[in-house]
């Protein structure tokens, strides 16, 4: 039989393989991708057209004869009082568009039905429905307390040039002592997204590599896989084909988020999210490969999926620690934490990108995380494989570390 | 050939085998058979490198057995698994490319073997939705996918029925006549053992008690015996003849125990001059009688 291979140096990439194309297929799997895919849509959509942009309010403004009630303001004093108005809200930055509302009902109807966010009256009241947006009661404040001034001013004699330079005098300017990042906050958004799919990512797929090796467990199937390979080699075909798998769907929903993105205009810094998808994909492949093997581990040590979260426990923390400390790094990329999470192996694969993105990480700590979560990962393989061996074909029991350890040749 | 030899290993304080040594010639189909327990699941392991032992080596071929030639070995675990949502064929293509086979070729046996064993209208249905005697087949043709240079099936026959029994029963045979591969299984099944295999290997308590041919298992263990029926002789009319006591009676006839060197063609002429002579043959114990014989002496 020519055709039969006298190696079996490849075999782990049939075992990839196959690992690989069953969770692709997998109905689970398709909805998770959909989840993930809904979630960083709304978080974008969010970010293109909500919330952005300058606020707008409307408000009414009880006009009459003041004889017949004192709600009302004299028509002759209305202009003022709607000037001032529109003075307060440029300063706050907002928008309020005036509606005359006159009696018996001023406005009411209005208010119910949405079309006005408050109506002023003249006895200093200011009606909404339920509730009054902050910034516009602010607003409002603020225009009763120009337009006395101003009466003031004009009563002591003042000019209309003079009293338009008490009230609208430039802004204070604002300064920094180090130099700002302009894009800082964009780039905060972006870091953000990214520590979220690499934290779904890593620790996802983590456990779907200590699952896979669970379920060749309790099905049994596993003494006849190792009686044509070795552990070691069904380890690692299970971590590529399982590790590709991440790969490819974070590239997709990578590829989603900023097309979807670029079209919205939700990001004003194409460049940066591009380089900072990158990040995450390259991230996400050295802090896969540090966790699999101890995943891969985990998930030999236990016959039944019921047992899984017990021993994945302490590999919960450590990974939600990291997510933790990433998150804080976002506010303080520069503290002591965040330095040492991001130097670390098994918190570097969350913290360094987020300090690369918002530019606060040196080369040279990007180079000695890099070295150090690559060098712990080569000295980590070889032990897990072991134990890896060691535990995967005994059942029943939990097994303890150290007698796969020692059953391990 | 595939040679098991001093295989020992325990566990913990438990011995389960002790001192193992068997061959299984190509082309010869040898049954291993022993009480539960015995030691024959830990042997069959070890022959596939599941099992690591503590002492002793597995032989092919005359060299040490490792993993390329352990990749064409076929084989059946006590503990019978398969992925239960994976679809029949697709399970055995995958097989069959762990064992070495590439792609095309996988795919071809794959078509054949699930032909051999009868599930080919199953092919494309989740192993979990078979029944047990099905899955049983599929996990057959799981061992027979790869077409193997050696067979260690444990308890192959258990679960199925009778047509099963026979198309796994001339699988083997054609295994071992028409491709020369040495076949191996366990069973309790021992009138079967009887009927298919050329050797059998008898393990008790970790040792292998006997093993050759059941015919030689015969001769070396087994006491001679004969059953006689004579028409109109009087009871004792064998006690003339010393070396000769009664076993048992039945049928109207008796079984007679011969001791070393007894002549049966004497016994004949002494029945003769007893009476007319009905029925005279030897007793040949079955493959059953002699395991109850061996693994309780």
């Amino acid at each position: 039989m020519s055709d039969i291979r006298a190696t079996d140096r490849g075999v782990w990439r049939v075992v990839a393989m196959r690992d690989f194309w069953v969770r692709l297929r997998d109905k689970g799997f398709m909805i998770s991708t959909c989840i993930t895919l809904a979630v960083i849509s709304l978080f974008i959509l969010v970010r293109a057209y909500g919330g952005a942009g300058t606020p707008s309010y409307e408000l009414g403004i009880a006009v009459g004869d003041p004889q017949a009630s004192a709600m009302v303001f004299a028509p002759t004093d209305v202009t003022a009082v709607i000037a001032q108005v529109q003075a307060a809200a440029r300063a706050r930055g907002a928008e309020v568009t005036v509606a005359e509302v006159s009696l018996p009902s001023v406005g009411q109807d209005q208010l119910r039905d949405g079309s006005l966010d408050a109506v002023l009256a003249a006895d200093d009241t200011l009606t909404g429905r339920s509730d009054i947006p902050a910034a516009l009661r602010q607003i409002v404040q603020d225009a009763l307390v120009r337009d006395r001034i101003a009466a003031a001013l004009e009563a002591e004699g003042a000019s209309p040039a003079e009293v338009d330079a008490v009230l609208n005098r430039p802004a204070v300017e604002f300064r920094t002592v180090e130099p700002r990042d302009p894009n800082r906050e964009t780039n905060s958004a972006v870091a953000f997204v990214g520590i979220l799919l690499l934290y779904g990512q890593l620790f996802g797929y983590g456990v779907w590599v200590a699952t896979g090796v669970i379920e060749e467990k309790s099905s049994r199937v596993v003494e006849i896989l190792l009686s044509a390979i070795r552990p070691r080699q069904l380890m690692a075909g299970k971590i590529a084909g399982i590790g590709l798998l991440g790969i490819v769907q974070l590239a997709f929903i990578a590829g989603f988020a900023l097309a979807l993105a670029a079209v919205t205009g939700a990001l004003d810094l194409p460049a940066t999210a591009l380089g900072a998808a990158g990040l995450v994909l390259v991230w996400f492949v050295l802090g896969f490969a540090f966790y699999a093997s101890v995943f891969a581990v985990a998930g030999s040590l236990v016959s039944r999926m019921e047992e899984l979260q017990n021993v994945l426990v302490p590999i919960n923390l450590v990974i939600l620690a990291s997510f933790f400390i990433s998150i804080g790094a976002l506010q303080d990329p520069d503290s002591t934490l965040a330095i040492v999470a991001s130097l670390l192996p098994f918190s570097a694969a969350l913290a360094m990108p987020v300090r690369i993105v918002l530019g606060a990480a040196t080369p040279l700590q990007v180079a000695l995380s890099v070295t150090l979560l690559v060098g712990s990962t080569l000295l980590l393989i070889p032990l897990a494989g072991r134990l890896y061996s060691g535990a995967v074909l005994r059942t029943g029991a939990r097994v303890k570390l150290r007698d796969a350890w020692r059953a391990a040749s | 050939m595939l040679e098991l030899i001093g295989l020992r290993r325990s566990f913990d304080d438990v011995v389960a085998l002790d001192d193992v040594t068997f061959s299984v010639p190509e082309g010869a189909i040898v049954g291993f058979v022993g009480p539960n327990g015995a030691g024959k699941t830990t042997a069959m392991r070890i022959a596939l490198g599941v099992l690591a032992p503590d002492a002793g080596e597995v032989r092919w071929q005359g060299k040490p057995v490792d993993a390329i030639a352990r990749r064409r070995f076929g084989y059946m675990p006590e503990e019978r698994g398969l992925y239960p949502k994976m679809k029949v064929r697709e399970q055995l293509v995958y097989l069959a490319r762990l064992h070495g086979l590439p792609a095309d070729h996988a795919a071809r046996r794959a078509d054949e073997i699930v032909e051999t064993m009868g599930v080919q209208e199953r092919a494309g249905d989740r192993v979990e939705s078979l029944s047990l005697g099905n899955q049983q087949r599929v996990q057959l043709a799981a061992a027979l996918v790869h077409e193997p240079d050696a067979l260690v099936l444990d308890e192959p026959f258990s679960g199925l029925d009778p047509v099963g029994v026979d198309v796994l029963a001339g699988v083997l045979r054609r295994q071992a006549q028409n491709h020369g591969v040495p076949v191996v299984f366990s069973s309790h099944q021992l009138d079967l053992v009887e009927r298919i295999c050329d050797a059998v290997a008898l393990i008790d308590h970790g040792r292998i008690v006997a093993s050759g041919t059941i015919d030689e298992l015969r001769g070396s263990r087994a006491r001679r015996l004969l059953r006689v029926e004579v028409s109109g002789a009087v009871d004792g009319w064998y006690d003339a003849l010393p070396g000769v006591t009664l076993e048992s009676e039945a049928n109207g006839g008796v079984v007679l125990l011969l001791e070393e060197g007894v002549d049966e063609q004497r016994v004949l002429d002494l029945a003769r001059a007893s009476g007319d002579v009905l029925h005279f043959t030897r007793v040949r114990p079955s493959l059953a009688e002699l395991f109850r014989e061996v693994v309780s002496a």
